[in-house]
């Protein structure tokens, strides 16, 4: 069965935070998961354009509010 | 020193920052204000703070701890940290405090190193402590904030242990000796070692607080600090409750808004932050800071790394106000240099000692040295806060102290006018957003991946964050150099032991270049990072 854009991209949150139990949903934000600050952020953008093979720009790394907004952006690069 | 403090030779800092505060007329003053991620708000008294600490140290007694037993914490910042912290104080059990990120090599160090008979946690750090937990004998029980007991497996509900702990505890008489708290810092070679303060630290960090911070028992304080760093237990709990003062304490991260929405309707007075954190909010808009209310602030302070000039200059020109930058180590447990408000600010300069202090510039041979000349920065032994011990360390205990002079690490030199400018480290330790992270913690940690074979770790300047980690690796024959084997290796680091450690930079090589006994040449990898002359390297292998 296809895996969904969210169930990929929670995978990667998954990897990136070492918590195969985490579940993350289009509203959770960095207050949410123990342990995304700052810097484990560049390790969480890192890992989602090494998944799903896109590219950030600047702009698109400003507009992140939510985990919502991260999957807005990798749908609008075509990432499937 | 303000000896009025110590009221019947009673030095314990649960007992000064709670009871003590009630027995003087301040039982129904907010202590803490607790401003939770999604801005719900909680006041707690003093009376609170007292009640909740005593059943904590019912607590801790109940499962066995005595006076002497290491205690950690392992909590992000939230008011069961709090309790955490001074039942166990009030108990005399030693309170260490750790980053709620840490991972599992970084937790392995410091239980291991200490012994510690217990853990405080969330429910979502068990697994990494499970992973572990065979490596720690002498940890007995862990206490779960938001979790269910599990006796069988020594997890207790903190809910329930205070649920069925006493409200009333009497506090021992407490000596000024008496072990107090602990943080582990990182140095160039080995492992963390565990930095041990006692009681009577309270009379600098309550004095530096009045006389440094400037706190006046109207003021409404808030320190930025998480309470795994020296700052956020000095200055984000210890000085200000000692004297009265109630502080906001935040359990969100950074975001520039929310910040500047809790220093206008918290109407906060001071404000003590850090300079990566001052760093982030120059980034932002400058109307946010316009049309933001800081009318109640009166002083901002700034730890943890040099504040460079323009974030000063930023802080005159968009707030208005001076930053205060302030200088101290864990070793110092307290406020030890400055540029302290009522003193000409030499902006770049980390201003000049607190009053009681005397700091002087060595060369290598021991002499003292001239006004401008750089040489190591040494404090005259003897503060209160200076601490006591390098856990299970003496023989490196007593290599800091040299003539009745404690050897600060940090290179510097001395103007005509006494202020003392920061140059760099006299070791290879990297300050990330004031956070001391080791090389040889990350190399130990990139050594654990499959793909490498070796590795040389160092410091490079960053911008925003002060320094940045810079690894360089050598991989195995059978193996390249990829994206994907970056991102690993980044993810393997943080996991392994914090965000904050991770790599900013990974730089593949074919080996890492080393003398003749083996020892990494992490001089010659910075300059050719930074593309310097490396220096003399007719000792290099590679």
């Amino acid at each position: 069965m296809k895996m969904t854009l969210m169930e990929k991209l929670n995978d990667v949150f998954r990897m990136v935070f070492d918590d195969e139990t985490l579940v993350v949903s289009e509203a959770t934000t960095a207050n949410d998961v123990d342990g995304w600050d700052s810097l484990t952020h560049i390790n969480l953008v890192m890992a989602v354009e090494a998944m799903f093979r896109i590219q950030f720009s600047a702009k698109d790394l400003g507009s992140l509010r939510n985990v919502g907004d991260l999957l807005g952006v990798i749908e609008s690069k075509g990432s499937a | 020193m303000n000896n009025e403090l110590i009221e019947n030779g009673q030095y314990n800092i649960g007992h000064i920052c709670t009871r003590q505060q009630c027995l003087n007329g301040r039982g129904d003053k907010t202590a803490m204000r607790w401003v939770d991620a999604k801005g719900d708000r909680a006041d707690y008294s003093f009376a609170d703070l007292d009640r909740e600490s005593n059943r904590f140290a019912n607590a801790l007694t109940s499962l066995g701890v005595v006076g002497g037993d290491i205690v950690f914490t392992f909590l992000p910042k939230m008011p069961e940290q709090f309790f955490a912290f001074l039942g166990a104080l009030k108990l005399q059990a030693i309170c260490g405090t750790m980053f709620s990120n840490f991972g599992e090599d970084a937790l392995l160090d410091r239980l291991g190193d200490s012994g510690a008979k217990g853990i405080v946690t969330k429910k979502s750090s068990l697994k990494k402590i499970a992973h572990i937990r065979q490596q720690l004998p002498a940890l007995e029980f862990i206490i779960v904030v938001d979790g269910d007991s599990d006796p069988v497996e020594g997890i207790y509900s903190f809910k329930s242990l205070m649920e069925e702990a006493s409200a009333e505890f009497m506090v021992e008489s407490t000596a000024a000796d008496t072990p107090s708290v602990l943080h582990y810092t990182s140095g160039s070679t080995g492992k963390p070692k565990g930095v041990l303060h006692r009681h009577g630290s309270i009379l600098s960090q309550n004095m530096t607080t009045r006389e440094i911070l400037g706190l006046q028992h109207d003021d409404i304080f808030w320190c930025t600090a998480d309470q795994g760093w020296v700052t956020g237990t000095s200055y984000g709990i210890i000085g200000p409750w000692s004297l009265g003062v109630t502080q906001v304490h935040y359990g969100g991260g950074y975001d520039a808004q929310e910040w500047i929405d809790l220093l206008s309707r918290e109407r906060i007075t001071v404000w003590y932050s850090a300079p990566t954190a001052l760093r982030m909010l120059m980034r932002e808009d400058q109307g946010k800071f316009v049309t933001a209310d800081f009318s109640s602030l009166r002083h901002i302070f700034s730890v943890g790394e040099p504040l460079n000039p323009e974030v000063i200059q930023w802080g005159r020109r968009l707030l208005q106000r001076d930053i205060h930058d302030t200088w101290f180590q864990t070793e110092t447990g307290a406020i030890m240099i400055s540029n302290r408000p009522g003193v000409e600010i030499r902006p770049g300069s980390m201003g000049i000692p607190t009053p009681g202090m005397e700091a002087v510039v060595v060369g290598d041979n021991g002499d003292l040295l001239p006004d401008g000349e750089q040489g190591s920065l040494c404090l005259k032994q003897g503060g209160a806060s200076m601490f006591i011990a390098y856990l299970n360390n003496e023989a490196v205990y007593k290599q800091k102290f040299r003539d009745g002079w404690y050897q600060t690490g940090d290179t510097v030199k001395r103007d005509g006018d006494g202020y003392f400018w920061f140059m760099g480290r006299s070791d290879d330790v990297i300050n990330i957003a004031g956070h001391l992270v080791s090389p040889f913690e990350v190399e130990s940690a990139l050594l654990e991946i499959e793909e490498i074979a070796e590795s040389g770790v160092v410091g490079a300047p960053d911008e925003l964050l002060f320094e940045k980690v810079v690894a360089f690796v050598s991989l195995h024959d059978t193996f390249k150099p990829s994206p994907e084997l970056e991102l690993k290796i980044r993810l393997h680091v943080m996991n392994r032991l914090s965000g904050i450690a991770t790599p900013q930079e990974v730089i593949f090589l074919d080996g890492i270049p080393k003398n003749k006994s083996g020892k990494i040449m992490r001089r010659v990898l910075k300059a050719r990072y930074l593309g310097q002359d490396p220096g003399d390297i007719s000792t290099m292998e590679i």
